[in-house]
């Protein structure tokens, strides 16, 4: 489905340029989760902006079911942190949903049938007259979601969309993200820095160094029935051997943040 | 007891509060302490002001001071707008346009009655002319600064969603500049206002600004502080029906400001 290939990105910098990615490979398969997880700072949102196409790398290829990415394709929609600044604060919730189907022109016809189906989907057809600022941070992030899957995209690329939501919040949007997921087969990556929700979602998990020149350092199977619960053992030492994996990494983006 | 800042009303009250204080003060002071030549008491004041808003003289100069400041103000702004959105989006000619921009804005529209009066005369258009400028810059400034804090991901957002080049710019990039638009208006109608007079004092044979010129000329204090009120009062009355429009019309692109 999308495929990264030896992708390096460098942003020109004072005094020299920074490499943000030196040479990262990675597959994700039709119909996965694939949670990219590393310490802040590492390139997770740059390698998202080069797979989304609003970034080109400066070295290798970037595809897209067999076609290169040459700039943000319909087939893959962004998810990003800040809903508040992400949706249209202007449009009601029905309309930030109907901004997509106009500007594809899907025809007229069909709106309101995708618009409460999504709506529904996410448990915001109650609240449809509202505008952005009247709703709550995860109903916002779900905002987000009726928005993206409404343009029926292939690809749900996701930066850390659920990190500013108090923990309570963010299991329950794990669980409406799953659902959906179950429900219509989208292929996700998802970016986040949390060992915790890299476990509950992913099929798998990319760990990304800490940068300079970052690159996808492992790739982990989980061969694990979901929901996936902290309490029991194999989850639980699973999550202990990221953590020790990404320990270096992350005391290195510490001491780098710090300079 | 009940706490006085939940008493309902409590903003009407204070606003006539603080004005009565202000005129008994005024009037006990100009009665007894200064001279009432130099600063007429309140009561002297309304005496003057009400002949001459009978005779419609008052509202002859308003009417035609107000008429300079909306043409002024609504070409100004529309010319502001239209040029501000293409240099926050155009780079380049941002870039070389910009270094002028700075330098120009130095230029109040007092600065410009001189070499206005020289292009224009005294008639209409050179008052056109200096409000024009002084709202032209303001709102300049302000749009160019809303286009570029457009937050990218509401953009990248809208090109996921499948929005083309000029789409992303009419339907996101303008509205979320909109706060930044109206904010400058605002300022530039306050600013309009401040200018409108001496640009009347120094070159009109009507208005507001004459109307203080000539009763400077022949030493009459009263309707001097006649005209002073009324430029406060317009000032103000203006101000809250600008709000009161934007409310009404512009109030979904207004209402994000205090969201991130
Ligand atoms: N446009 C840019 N110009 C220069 N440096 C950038 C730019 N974007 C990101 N970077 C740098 O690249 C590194 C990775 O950034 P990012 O991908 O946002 O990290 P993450 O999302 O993992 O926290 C950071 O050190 C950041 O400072
Ligand atoms: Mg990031």
């Amino acid at each position: 489905m999308l495929q990264l290939d030896k992708v390096r990105k460098v942003f020109p910098a004072a005094p020299e340029p920074y490499v943000a990615l030196d040479g990262v490979d990675l597959e994700v398969a039709d119909g996965e989760i694939l949670c990219l997880l590393g310490p802040s700072g590492c390139g997770k949102s740059t390698l998202l902006n080069v797979l989304a196409g609003f970034e080109r790398p400066s070295a290798g290829s970037v595809s897209c079911r067999g076609a290169p990415v040459r700039g943000a394709g319909r087939d893959r929609v962004m998810f990003f942190q800040d809903a508040g600044s992400a949706l249209f604060p202007w449009l009601n919730v029905e309309e930030n949903v109907r901004f997509g189907l106009r500007v594809r022109k899907v025809p007229k016809a069909q709106w309101a049938g995708i618009i409460d189906n999504y709506l529904r989907m996410v448990d915001l057809d109650r609240h449809r007259n509202k505008f952005p600022a009247q709703l709550s941070g995860g109903m916002r992030q779900r905002l987000q979601i009726a928005r993206a899957l409404a343009v029926e995209p292939a690809v749900l690329l996701m930066d850390e969309p659920f990190a500013a939501l108090d923990a309570l919040t963010r299991r329950r949007m794990h669980a409406v993200l799953l659902e959906i997921w179950q429900r219509t087969g989208k292929t996700i990556v998802f970016v986040t820095h949390d060992i915790a929700e890299a476990i509950t979602l992913g099929d798998r998990i990319g760990i990304m160094s800490a940068g300079p020149c970052s690159i996808i350092s492992k790739i982990i199977d989980l061969d694990l029935p979901r929901p996936r619960d902290l309490a029991d053992p194999a989850v639980a030492r699973l999550f202990n051997d990221i953590e020790r994996l990404l320990a270096p990494d992350i005391a290195r983006a510490e001491e780098r943040a710090a300079h | 007891m009940r706490n006085f800042a939940a008493v309902p009303g409590r903003g009407v009250l204070l606003t006539a509060g603080s004005i009565a204080i202000a005129f008994l003060s005024w009037q006990v002071l100009s009665t007894f302490i200064f001279n009432p030549f130099l600063i007429p008491p309140p009561l002297e004041v309304i005496r003057t002001a009400i002949p001459m808003i009978l005779s419609g003289e008052i509202l002859a100069d308003v009417s035609i001071s107000m008429s300079r400041v909306l043409v002024g103000f609504a070409f100004g702004s529309l010319a502001a707008i239209v040029f501000g959105v293409l240099l926050g989006r155009l780079q380049l000619l941002h870039d070389l346009l910009d270094p002028i921009i700075e330098l120009m804005r130095y230029l109040s529209p007092t600065a410009m009655i001189p070499i206005a009066v020289i292009w224009f005369g005294i008639g209409e258009l050179s008052k056109y002319f200096l409000i024009f400028w002084g709202t032209f810059f303001i709102v300049l400034v302000n749009t160019i600064a809303g286009v570029w804090r457009a937050p990218i991901a509401r953009q990248r957002a809208a090109e996921c969603l499948g929005a083309n080049q000029l789409q992303i710019f009419v339907l996101v990039v303008i509205p979320s500049a909109a706060p930044y638009i109206v904010t400058g208006m605002r300022v530039a109608m306050a600013s309009s206002f401040m200018s409108i007079i001496p640009a009347e004092i120094l070159a009109a044979d009507s208005g507001i600004g004459y109307l203080l010129q000539k009763s400077s000329m022949l030493l009459q204090t009263n309707r001097i502080f006649v005209a002073l009120l009324t430029i406060c009062l317009l000032g103000f009355v203006f101000d809250r029906i600008f709000r009161f429009l934007v409310a009404r019309t512009l109030a979904r692109f207004m209402s994000f400001v205090a969201v991130t």
